[in-house]
């Protein structure tokens, strides 16, 4: 039994202590920085959005002023789809850094270019983020470490061991004390600057709950398995050192080899199509098109869009010199024959990620990375998303130009109040993303 | 005599480690890790060689093999180049992983390069990857800590320190002793490495950049086992060393390098591509649509042609006036894009090196620096792979609109919407497609590297004088 005056001696002795009190000014500071570095990066990004939705309306009234029919304004007018970073993103940056969140897409085969990157300086990504997932899952158990590790050797060193289990009343309670007074200060020292971040960046209560009870689990988890390796009987004559070099084994362990090996194993038994194939199939699709009897294309066209079946004709006189349907016709079949292979791209991409979760269960760092990425919404099924929106769009906009094209009604401007905006898919709030 | 010594003290050392189990351990799993690293990555590297090799090939064989076309939609059927990986990647994979390795080139636009590996690897890799260079560069120093803290250290607290220093050996003399033992400890994991660079001097890597290489991975291994042994003289208690040692490493390996990268996009955020697409579709639509010989822009050099052919029209000139346009227009829009290219090249090199001047602050980041730069896996080579992608863009854009101008005939190019027969009569030969360059990308020149990373050596010398510092004032303070 925790009493009152147990914990209270122990703060005294805690906070005497300059080497913890350090300690907790230094995890203070990583963790504002971080959460700063993340906030203003999310910031950036939000304007870029807001700056590149001006541009795009500005951009394509431009084209749908200058244009006279259907089949150029699809072709020339471009529509920006993006991912806005959700009110977490700060923490977590996740893979918004390798995955593209902002593509600006037009009418053509869709394969050729939802490929395309804009991301990040290759330089930076590689030398990674310093965001509060980096603090938390990383940083956070070595301090853990650096903390606990010679709770009991430092009395024993300082020949007061005997004394102090003497004089508590309860001798296994003075050490529960000090843990006590030891992870709580390191929890709130991480987590106060994470939830003022949340309020200024209106995060729900809901979201904050959620990475704070991921935080305080993961500090819950390494604190049981430095207490477990400091308490073990194995290595009851150790020294403190000595035990500690056996903490930052298992924090190696788990941190580093658990994911690399685990990389090596996905990657080695997932079958992933070679990327560049997609895009040469789509390309060759596309291309052979024009050399093809006109017939080809429509018959792999019909065949996904049979209500269109009677409208394939063309009209000289209306369509000036250049059939538009049978180009387009021939995109939408482009797409189709690169859709086996994009659709298992995708799928081993999300398969990997799949396996991956199971390999987070051995690594707490991992887990607790994924979770927090998987509360931002920045994680690999976040980004996914993403693409799947723009295929979805993409759709959309097709859908909206066939009918134009097809139905052939008299190019008029204001039909193009109906063409289809984009907005981006907010995930709802209540996911699982418990913890671990 | 010093050196005599020296050895009786490195021996005594290795006697104590093999007698413990957790120095064997530490070196043996650090030798398997750095072994598994070179083997995996280098079936890797060599399985992305065969690869891209092979889709370089068959893509320049796809391209010569179309059948007679309208030029210019030859133009639009495009090329794709493919970045082999250099032979020192198998050590230092850098930047491959996070940038695409293939680029679609056609006519009229500059695309990034896609697929880049690191989307596949569900974030598994973001803090800790399997490849030689992490392993030296983070975990090897971690590695030297744990075997190292204790080394002198350890004599004090035992009593021996004030018996070995009062049987005549001098401070020197030990604490030579205790960095040899932990140096040749560590050539445990640095000696895979230097094999593995040794096996790589031997295929078309210049030796120079090879030697420097080898050369800054065992100073900065030199550099650790210093700071280890002169911290471990320097602080009274092993756990004090010990504590040290790991804030130490977690800032130098862990925490700057991170922090170089989130400062660098904090202080010179670039606009992203997709923004400065928008600047240069403006700029790009007062130079003219090429597609258009009746756009105004191309007045002045309709003018032009007719006066230099002394003909009244177009229809008169001996060469096609749509492919002299697409020529002309293309060469102009290529400015443009390289103008805006270089642009963004410049603010992304810009930030490399904010981040990189990190290495002023942690010898990890210098090193990294030299390595990634030293192996062509830098951001410079990826953006000399950028350029001369753009080089060959424009080779064979521009041959083909020469064809064009000279083999298609103006009047059967002017009809090709009539009709499909019309439209047939509009090609010229499939055998004009045999002008594709041969791709073979490979990095800048030795001399050109190393003289890139310089900045980075001076950064590593710095380090090493700081250290010898260190190791003088641990000498000075050694006692018993």
């Amino acid at each position: 039994m925790m009493r009152y005056s147990d914990i209270k001696r122990e703060a005294g002795f805690v906070f005497g202590h300059r080497q913890i009190k350090l300690t907790l000014l230094v995890v203070f500071l990583l963790s504002s920085m971080s959460l700063w570095s993340g906030y203003s990066e999310m910031q950036e990004q939000q304007a870029t959005i807001e700056r590149l939705l001006d541009k795009d309306e500005t951009e394509r009234n431009a084209v749908l002023t200058h244009q006279s029919n259907y089949g150029m304004v699809a072709y020339y007018a471009f529509h920006l789809t993006y991912a806005p970073p959700s009110p977490l993103a700060f923490a977590a940056v996740g893979e918004r850094d390798v995955f593209p969140w902002k593509h600006r897409i037009r009418m053509l085969a869709l394969e050729g270019q939802i490929y395309e990157s804009d991301t990040d300086n290759p330089e930076l990504a590689f030398l990674g983020r310093f965001d509060f997932a980096f603090v938390t899952s990383v940083l956070l158990p070595l301090f853990i470490i650096l903390l606990l590790y010679d709770l009991k050797a430092k009395e024993r060193e300082a020949r007061r061991f005997d004394l102090l289990n003497v004089t508590a009343r309860n001798s296994h309670a003075i050490w529960s004390s000090r843990v006590l007074v030891t992870l709580v200060p390191l929890a709130l020292v991480t987590l106060i600057p994470f939830i003022a971040f949340s309020v200024v960046n209106g995060a729900s209560v809901f979201q904050t709950v959620t990475v704070c009870t991921i935080v305080i689990g993961s500090i819950i988890v390494w604190s049981a398995i430095v207490l477990a390796i400091g308490a073990a009987k194995r290595f009851a004559n150790f020294s403190a050192t000595h035990l500690a070099s056996i903490m930052l084994g298992v924090w190696l362990v788990t941190t580093v080899i658990v994911p690399v090996t685990g990389h090596t194993i996905i990657n080695a038994s997932v079958d992933t199509p070679e990327g560049g194939d997609i895009v040469l199939t789509q390309r060759e699709a596309v291309n052979s098109a024009w050399d093809k009897p006109v017939e080809q294309t429509w018959e792999a066209f019909i065949e996904t869009h049979p209500q269109w079946a009677d409208k394939t004709d063309f009209d000289p006189q209306r369509d000036s010199s250049f059939n538009w349907k049978w180009y387009y016709a021939f995109q939408q079949v482009g797409d189709q024959s690169a859709k086996e292979l994009s659709e298992a791209y995708q799928a081993a991409t999300l398969r990997k990620d799949k396996i991956a979760s199971y390999v987070a269960l051995l690594s707490p760092s991992l887990l607790t990375q994924r979770l927090l990425t998987s509360a931002a919404d920045t994680d690999v099924k976040a980004m996914v998303n993403y693409e799947n929106n723009v295929r979805e769009f993409h759709a959309s906009l097709r859908k909206f130009y066939y009918h134009h094209l097809f139905e052939a009604p008299e190019f008029s401007s204001a039909s193009f109040k109906q063409l289809p905006q984009f907005s981006p898919k907010i995930r709802k709030t209540q996911e699982n993303t418990n913890e671990d | 005599m010093i050196l005599n010594v020296a050895k009786i003290i490195c021996a005594e050392q290795w006697r104590y480690w093999m007698r413990t189990k957790v120095a064997a351990t530490v070196l043996l799993l650090g030798a398997m890790l750095t072994i598994a690293a070179l083997v995996v990555n280098a079936f890797h590297v060599d399985e992305a060689a065969h690869t891209r090799d092979h889709l370089q090939t068959e893509a320049e064989q796809r391209f010569e093999a179309q059948p007679d076309k309208h030029p210019h939609r030859m133009v639009h059927y495009g090329h794709y180049v493919f970045r082999a990986p250099t032979p020192l990647s198998v050590i230092e994979p850098g930047v491959d992983t996070y940038t695409g390795n293939a680029i679609f080139l056609e006519g009229h636009r500059q695309n990034s390069a896609m697929f880049a590996e690191q989307r596949q690897s569900a974030g598994l890799t973001r803090f800790s990857s399997l490849t030689p260079s992490f392993l030296a560069l983070v975990l090897a120093p971690l590695f030297i800590i744990l075997i190292g803290y204790g080394s002198v250290s350890r004599e004090r607290e035992a009593g021996t320190l004030t018996l070995l220093l009062s049987q005549g050996t001098t401070r020197w003399q030990l604490l030579l002793g205790k960095l040899l033992a932990l140096m040749t400890a560590s050539s445990l994991f640095l000696l895979p490495l230097l094999l593995a660079c040794l096996y790589v001097a031997f295929s078309n890597e210049s030796a120079l950049v090879v030697i420097l290489f080898c050369l800054s991975y065992v100073v900065y291994f030199l550099l650790w086992a210093t700071v280890v042994t002169a911290c471990s003289a320097i602080f009274e208690k092993s756990s004090v060393s010990f504590t040290v040692l790991v804030v130490i490493w977690m800032s130098a390996c862990v925490l700057l390098p991170r922090l170089g990268s989130s400062v660098a996009t904090n202080i010179a955020p670039s606009i992203g591509k997709v923004e400065a697409d928008f600047k240069v579709e403006e700029k790009l639509r007062s130079l003219g649509d090429g597609h258009d010989v009746n756009d105004p822009a191309f007045k002045k050099l309709k003018e032009d042609l007719l006066a230099k052919y002394n003909v009244d029209s177009v229809d008169d000139l001996p060469v096609n006036f749509r492919g002299i346009v697409a020529q002309y227009s293309e060469g102009r829009q290529a400015k443009v894009l390289n103008e805006f290219a270089e642009t963004r090249m410049t603010e992304e090199l810009d930030q490399a090196q904010i981040a990189r001047q990190f290495g002023w602050l942690s010898p990890t980041v210098a090193v990294r620096s030299i390595s990634t730069i030293l192996a062509g896996t830098s951001l410079e080579t990826h953006h000399r792979f950028l350029r001369e992608a753009e080089t060959l863009r424009l080779e064979f854009v521009q041959a083909l609109n020469k064809v064009h101008a000279e083999k298609l005939d103006y009047k059967l190019d002017m009809n090709r919407n009539a009709s499909e027969e019309a439209a047939d009569k509009a090609v010229v030969g499939a055998d004009n497609w045999a002008i594709l360059a041969e791709f073979d990308f490979k990095p800048e020149a030795g001399s050109t590297r190393i003289s890139n990373a310089l900045i980075y050596f001076i950064q590593l010398l710095l380090w090493m004088g700081l250290t010898a510092l260190l190791l003088q004032a641990a000498v000075r303070r050694l006692n018993p």
